[in-house]
């Protein structure tokens, strides 16, 4: 079993690439007839599922390895707490699960990365559907504490009101490319003066 | 000189040439039975072989090696060898006897279920699928038993590859009702509803002369991720009018259990429906539908959320709760926060005065992504089109279509002539 390419990834942090890659090893690694459930990188597969938010990959993968590995690699259920969180949407829950356990060498890397990743999506979800949010929710859903999470979200020009303990949420205008380019308004129009004549 | 042996040099010798390969296989034509009733010892005849060089010889032993019965332990020899034959093999040479092709893979799934090892077929089937079509437009035999082996071996997202592939050849109408059967599964457990949608319509509509099994279970699928995706389902409209007759006449009557459900979600009351499912749990447990049934409960939470979106511009969470039965504002506030990360409604929490704002969809179809978008649903609608007018014209010059409408056209002008008052009002 070569789990060099896998090795390879996680050392150049490519993070987004490891679960296709584990993907198709496994496969291949199945079809050659080995026995790889007990050698299986599992904890790193199951991650990387999770790093690109594949939460029905992730599940489908726990429900796929054996019992057996289940009970002897706490550090795989460990990562499913994560999933598990994840896919019940218990947003705070999430952090506590990634704190709860001492992450092995070869996963603190993909661990913090997701952590990080986690928090800012947190913070665009929280400045999509928020006007206004208490600071303790705030904290929960960022995972700090209550003071980390005021400089955070200062730091992104939200106001606090002392008096209410609130949050007020300061949107970001969303940049998108609206500029056109002439082919494609030339297709357009080739369409539509079709559907004209 | 041995008969296995003289085929074994034949094989050989004419395995490079288009012409050679041609010879080549009427001589293993004939020796196919032979080749059969020598199926214990054919073992070192495959190690002479070269899989990828003598793919087509290679394809007729193992034929018949594998033909007989076999024991799970025999299953653990014979599954490296066909592995290792689909991969290896030559996708020009093989597609000489597609049906044996076929048949070959059809007994390494079988066997690796029978190993309880699904996962092990995966990767081989896909490989020989792709082998086998000419084309990513045709469906091969093989589509089905792959999914269905990503299905067992819970490889949801590896099935998608091929189902992404929009299908317009089809040899068996067996072979599609079951890929989009199991197409349906594998959307389904991957949440696109949307596609798991397009492909159960496809069973529940394809023609039929008779009904199936697969058409029945589709069906049931069908109106319960209509339900969770569009919140709705109508008996009247659910099937087209190219729908066969007697899947227009008789499908409702075997998913009775599942017309109620509906009609029961119809009624936009949570605790009806959960009085319905709770009576009824038996039925969906033993079609493996519960799951579904479950979230089917579920997006009526949402649904009347959504729908509350439709009246007001703000309301408070508290009304939200009451309305559409929820314990607790806190409960509404993660429901609505829920539905704003998945895009399925716009709005903002204000927590201050526990109070939501409904807004309008932002999207405002000018972004050079969605350009993008409809550009290339134009395209695809554009393609269609050419492949719907190149197929009408193929039949309109086929003999025998020609042939039977001509006869019908003959007998309607009789009639037309002879019985006038038929068109009396």
């Amino acid at each position: 079993m070569d789990l060099s390419r896998v090795r390879e990834l996680l050392e150049s942090k490519s993070y987004d690439k490891v679960a296709d890659i584990c993907d198709n090893l496994m496969l291949q690694v199945a079809s050659d007839g080995i026995a790889y459930h007990d050698d299986w990188p599992y904890s790193i597969h199951l991650l990387a599922h999770i790093y690109v938010h594949d939460i029905n990959s992730a599940r489908f993968l726990w429900k796929s390895i054996p019992s057996s590995v289940k009970e002897s690699q706490p550090e795989v259920t460990a990562v499913w707490k994560i999933g598990q969180r994840l896919w019940l949407r218990d947003y705070a829950e999430v952090h506590e699960a990634i704190r709860g356990y001492e992450w092995s060498q070869d996963l603190q890397g993909l661990v913090a990365a997701f952590s990080e990743l986690y928090t800012k999506k947190m913070f665009q979800l929280l400045l999509s559907a928020y006007s206004t949010i208490s600071i303790q929710d705030t904290a929960s859903f960022l995972g700090m504490n209550e003071d980390d999470a005021t400089n955070y979200v200062l730091q992104h020009g939200w106001t606090v009101d002392p008096a209410s303990q609130m949050f007020t949420v300061k949107k970001q205008p969303i940049v998108t490319e609206q500029k056109l380019d002439p082919s494609k308004l030339q297709r357009l129009t080739e369409y539509v003066f079709h559907l004209e004549h | 000189m041995d008969p296995m042996e003289a085929l074994v040099a034949q094989i050989q010798g004419l395995s490079s040439t288009p012409g050679d390969i041609a010879r080549l296989h009427i001589i293993l034509k004939q020796a196919d039975d032979s080749l059969r009733a020598e199926s214990t010892r054919l073992s070192p005849v495959l190690g002479q072989l070269a899989p990828s060089e003598h793919s087509l010889g290679f394809l007729y032993v193992l034929d018949a090696f594998t033909s007989g019965q076999i024991s799970k332990q025999q299953a653990e020899t014979s599954v490296p060898i066909i592995t290792g034959f689909i991969n290896a093999c030559n996708a020009e040479q093989i597609r000489l006897a597609p049906e044996k092709f076929v048949l070959v893979c059809k007994r390494l799934k079988d066997q690796v279920m029978m190993l309880e090892a699904p996962i092990r077929g995966v990767g081989p089937l896909l490989t020989a699928a792709r082998k086998l079509q000419l084309s990513t437009e045709h469906l091969t035999p093989l589509h089905s038993d792959f999914l269905m082996l990503c299905v067992l071996a819970k490889c949801y997202k590896t099935g998608l590859s091929i189902l992404e592939d929009d299908i317009f050849e089809v040899d068996q109408p067996r072979d599609l009702f079951l890929y989009c059967y199991y197409g349906g599964m594998i959307c389904i457990g991957l949440k696109r509803f949307q596609k798991a949608l397009d492909l159960l319509h496809n069973v529940v509509t394809a023609p039929m002369s008779t009904l199936n099994a697969i058409a029945v279970e589709a069906y049931k699928k069908y109106i319960l991720v209509s339900l969770i995706h569009h919140g709705q389902w109508q008996l009247s409209t659910s099937l087209p009018k190219y729908a066969s007759s007697v899947a227009q006449r008789s499908l409702k009557n075997f998913c009775q259990p599942y017309i109620e459900l509906a009609n029961s979600y119809g009624t936009e009351k949570i605790a009806e429906l959960e009085a319905y499912v709770q009576t009824n749990t038996e039925k969906f447990e033993n079609d493996n539908n519960l799951g579904l049934v479950k979230q089917v409960v579920l997006s009526m939470y949402k649904r009347n959320i959504q729908r509350l979106t439709q009246t007001y511009l703000t309301l408070s969470l508290q009304d939200i709760a009451n309305t559409v039965q929820l314990n607790s504002p806190k409960e509404a506030e993660m429901h609505v926060l829920q539905m704003i990360q998945d895009g399925e409604i716009y709005a903002t929490i204000n927590q201050r005065d526990g109070m939501v704002r409904f807004l309008e969809d932002p999207e405002q179809y000018k972004t050079c992504e969605m350009i993008e978008n409809i550009d290339s649903s134009i395209q695809r609608i554009m393609a269609l089109s050419r492949k719907l007018s190149a197929m009408d014209e193929q039949i309109s010059c086929d003999q025998l279509y020609l042939s039977k409408v001509g006869r019908e056209r003959q007998r309607y002008d009789f009639d037309d002539f002879d019985v006038p008052t038929k068109f009396n009002i």
